[in-house]
């Protein structure tokens, strides 16, 4: 018999996606990890653009800023702004969970219980609340910019 | 106790970077809406504006900080993501130091640059 090690993952990659019965919070988990890799993704072209294309003088900077304003690539950024706005929120709300904030007070297990998903789940709607806010103002200033 | 403190920084970085990082957005995207405001930041991704900034010692410091705290958010995010396979002792060892050579690498490399075009 297979003896299970206690550090053993045997989900593997595929426990990324689904482990169980998911709530919203899971579904946001995923969410933040993907935004987060995709990130990690835009930084790097970002750096590349910001030092290899910037210290070849103007013609080439130009040039380059040129192929960015290409649509495709401001779909791209207006993406990546999303992702980040989720990535910047979601992340604070877990922060300040992580510090024992927005959970309310502990109470003794009498019925009818409480539990703390519901104090957390009305801060987490506020949360994709104020991610929708900003992102029609940062979508508002792309179609005003003339992508 | 090593991991606390690697996820205690994880989290101060993160809130470091939701400062940073947004006062970088608002300044370089936001030109419509800070005009709306009546703040005129007069196109700050022109080449004009660039070279102006990068000229100032503050700008330089600024993008020199928000990319080391940039780097070590990132880079750990994706270590913590790679480990969560539950590698052997030996891969982990050496996805660990290949994140950090990558790392320094790219923070050497991104940080010169700044610094090299203050006296450009």
């Amino acid at each position: 018999m297979r003896r299970i090690q206690p550090r053993q993952n045997y989900l593997g990659a595929t426990g990324w996606l689904w482990a169980g019965n998911y709530r919203l919070e899971r579904y946001l988990y995923i969410l933040h990890r993907v935004t987060g890799l995709g990130i990690l993704l835009f930084l790097l072209i970002h750096l590349i653009m910001t030092t290899v294309f910037r210290i070849q003088g103007q013609d080439v900077w130009e040039a380059t800023m040129r192929i960015l304003h290409n649509p495709w690539f401001k779909i791209g950024e207006y993406l990546v702004v999303v992702a980040l706005i989720y990535h910047a929120l979601n992340g604070l709300r877990l922060v300040l969970q992580e510090l024992g904030f927005l959970m309310g007070k502990p109470t003794p297990p009498i019925y009818p219980y409480q539990d703390s998903l519901r104090k957390k789940r009305l801060w987490t709607m506020a949360m994709i609340g104020i991610i929708i806010i900003l992102c029609l103002v940062f979508f508002y200033d792309f179609i005003a910019g003339g992508w | 106790m090593r991991h606390t403190y690697l996820w205690f920084i994880q989290l101060v970085t993160g809130v470091l970077i939701a400062v940073l990082a947004g006062i970088h957005m608002v300044m370089q995207h936001l030109d419509k809406v800070l005009g709306f405001f009546g703040v005129n930041l007069n196109d700050p991704t022109s080449w004009h504006s660039m070279v102006e900034r990068s000229r100032e010692v503050i700008w330089a410091s600024i993008y020199i900080a928000l990319l080391a705290v940039v780097l070590y958010h990132a880079l750990n995010g994706l270590r913590n993501i790679i480990l969560e396979l539950t590698p052997s002792a030996r891969t982990e060892r050496i996805v660990t130091w290949t994140i950090i050579a990558f790392g320094i690498v790219i923070f050497i490399w991104a940080s010169y640059v700044p610094i090299a075009l203050l006296s450009a």
